[in-house]
């Protein structure tokens, strides 16, 4: 798959833009707070219907401006068809070769992108809420059906802490409903439980062999999905329900006090080994690093083995972040199969034969030049 | 500028009905300036009878003029089964369908404690009181497919269940005379998990 053309309108700080790119590396170069972070925004909002950087939609219209808009033109597996999103205050509206889309979640997925930003180096040892946000736009990308299991989790959740609220405040005393609040929540997490052991599964068989070869042999990742109330990775759903029905029965009193939902999916959190230690508490900044990027680029293989074809990749300001030896290892495992943007201040001092090839963009003040 | 106090009371009234922004009151507003003063008569009288004479079934919490509501008083009909629903708009759609030829409960809700409706509020105890006659044999839950929805069957199966009494669950998938093709995904994964042997 690949991104032929490419046009905003009142993006941001881009008035208007149309952009020619190749299905290659796409080399974009301004100086700092020109907009190289803001194109690649806006690809990957033309795919995923939402940023990455903010909830807000409304930031990503340039400053007085009613609407913003992005269109691609896309090919994929030998076909091109166009996509466009209009974003404005009442909301955003997408189409999909000129056919607008009654819902978003029918348009997500038909552009697919890996974006790998320097807070990205942060998934390993950031918080587990930034693991359980990439767990979840990763699966959701390939299955609408796990994100509307994720929906009905965050509302039954929300009903939940409510009915919990009311216990804790003696407003209500029939804890026959919170045993259905309950049934319901561990229905749900079920699912999504299921879902996220074999997505990390399918993530550890694609990193494994990245890692290895990044590390030069040295090291060996393994990947681990810790739920937060334990259970066996080979459980079916309805023994996952059990298993979790029990554990709520146990916090019950704990719950009622606290008045909020103790344990579930909401808590889960990954847990990276290498040669058998936690790389979180244990490993070193370069480790930490190394097992970043093998998870992205074993992102990149995960989807092709989904949708049988490769994701655009966007590599915003990354580059700088990783040394010779993992950047040309970055470089090598995209060439030729994986369209890529780059975003740098200077091309100057990385020397490798892709980014020689490479399609080369300047952006100054939002525009190309 | 400002609109004259009878004028903008009428306004404001039709601003409190769903749907009805100001644009449209204003618009509604000054159409019944223009109307005969019979047919506003009317529509008044409408209005207020409506309200005055329209009740809820002691027995089944329908909407009805006379009390018990001609379902419930309907001697033709099954008194063995109940069916099981949020609104009275719903009794109507199962009554279009005309195939069901039990009785009906009206709940007048769904247990929600974030909109703050708990199991108190909705009217469950009067289907409690009605189950104690040893008539019925089925209560059918045909309550929404949405979360409080199924929370409410849920609930009110687990009171029922030590009556021994049977209940079922409305089934939910693919609608009928439907494409395939135009079924959303989370319909279609509902439409196979509830898949049966023919």
């Amino acid at each position: 798959m690949y991104l032929k053309e490419f046009s905003l309108k009142n993006y941001r700080n881009y008035e208007s833009l149309h952009v020619q790119f190749e299905n290659k590396v796409n080399v974009i170069i301004g100086e700092n707070a020109q907009g190289k972070t803001n194109m690649m925004e806006g690809i990957y909002v033309l795919a995923m219907a939402k940023s990455h950087r903010t909830s807000n939609d409304k930031e990503l219209i340039q400053w007085e401006k009613e609407y913003a808009k992005i269109e691609g033109r896309i090919e994929k597996q030998n076909r091109f068809s166009t996509v466009e999103l209009i974003i404005s205050n009442k909301g955003k509206k997408a189409k999909l070769n000129h056919l607008e889309q009654k819902k978003l979640s029918e348009y997500v997925g038909h552009v697919n992108v890996i974006m790998f930003a320097p807070e990205d180096l942060n998934l390993v040892k950031g918080s587990p809420q930034i693991r359980r946000r990439f767990i979840n736009m990763e699966i959701g990308q390939v299955s609408p059906v796990y994100l509307h299991q994720l929906n009905k989790y965050q509302k039954i959740i929300q009903q939940r802490n409510h009915y919990l609220k009311l216990l804790q405040t003696r407003k209500q005393k029939d804890e026959k409903m919170l045993d259905v609040l309950t049934l319901q929540l561990c229905e749900t997490a079920s699912n999504i439980i299921k879902k996220r052991y074999l997505f990390v599964k399918q993530l550890e068989k694609w990193a494994q062999p990245i890692h290895s070869s990044i590390s030069r042999g040295m090291e060996e990742l393994r990947i681990q999905y810790k739920p937060s109330v334990d259970v066996s990775e080979e459980a079916d759903l309805s023994k996952i329900v059990e298993v979790y029905y029990d554990r709520f029965a146990k916090i019950r009193e704990k719950e009622i006090e606290r008045g909020t939902t103790l344990a579930g999916p909401h808590r889960d959190d990954l847990i990276f080994y290498v040669n058998g230690r936690d790389v979180q508490t244990f490993g070193s900044q370069g480790q930490q690093r190394t097992t970043a990027l093998s998870l992205k680029l074993a992102e990149i293989d995960l989807i092709h083995e989904e949708i049988g074809d490769y994701p655009v990749l966007l590599l915003d300001d990354v580059l700088s972040e990783l040394d010779d030896f993992r950047q040309s290892h970055l470089l090598n495992a995209i060439q030729g199969k994986v369209q890529t943007f780059v975003t740098t201040t200077s091309v100057d001092g990385i020397d490798h034969k892709t980014l020689k090839e490479a399609a080369i963009y300047r952006v100054s003040s939002g525009q190309l030049i | 500028m400002q609109y004259p106090e009878p004028i903008s009371k009428l306004i404001d009234s039709f601003m409190k009905l769903p749907g009805i922004g100001p644009k449209t009151a204003v618009r509604l507003a000054f159409f019944v300036l223009n109307m005969k003063e019979e047919t506003v008569l009317d529509f008044a009288k409408a209005l207020v009878n409506a309200k005055r004479n329209l009740s809820y079934c002691s027995i089944c919490g329908h909407i009805t003029d006379e009390d018990p509501c001609y379902l419930c008083k309907d001697e033709r009909r099954d008194r063995s089964i109940i069916c099981v629903v949020q609104d009275p708009k719903d009794v109507i759609a199962m009554e279009k369908m005309k195939e069901y030829n039990g009785l009906y409960h009206v709940l007048h809700g769904a247990i929600s404690p974030m909109d703050g409706i708990g199991p108190e509020d909705i009217n469950i105890p009067d289907l409690l009181k009605r189950l104690q006659n040893d008539e019925i044999q089925e209560v059918i839950l045909a309550t929404n497919p949405n979360i409080e929805g199924e929370a409410t069957a849920m609930y009110i199966s687990r009171l029922l269940k030590p009556t021994g009494i049977k209940i079922t669950r409305i089934a939910h998938g693919l609608p009928v005379g439907g494409d395939l093709e135009y079924a959303d995904e989370v319909t279609l994964s509902k439409a196979l998990e509830g898949r049966r042997e023919i």
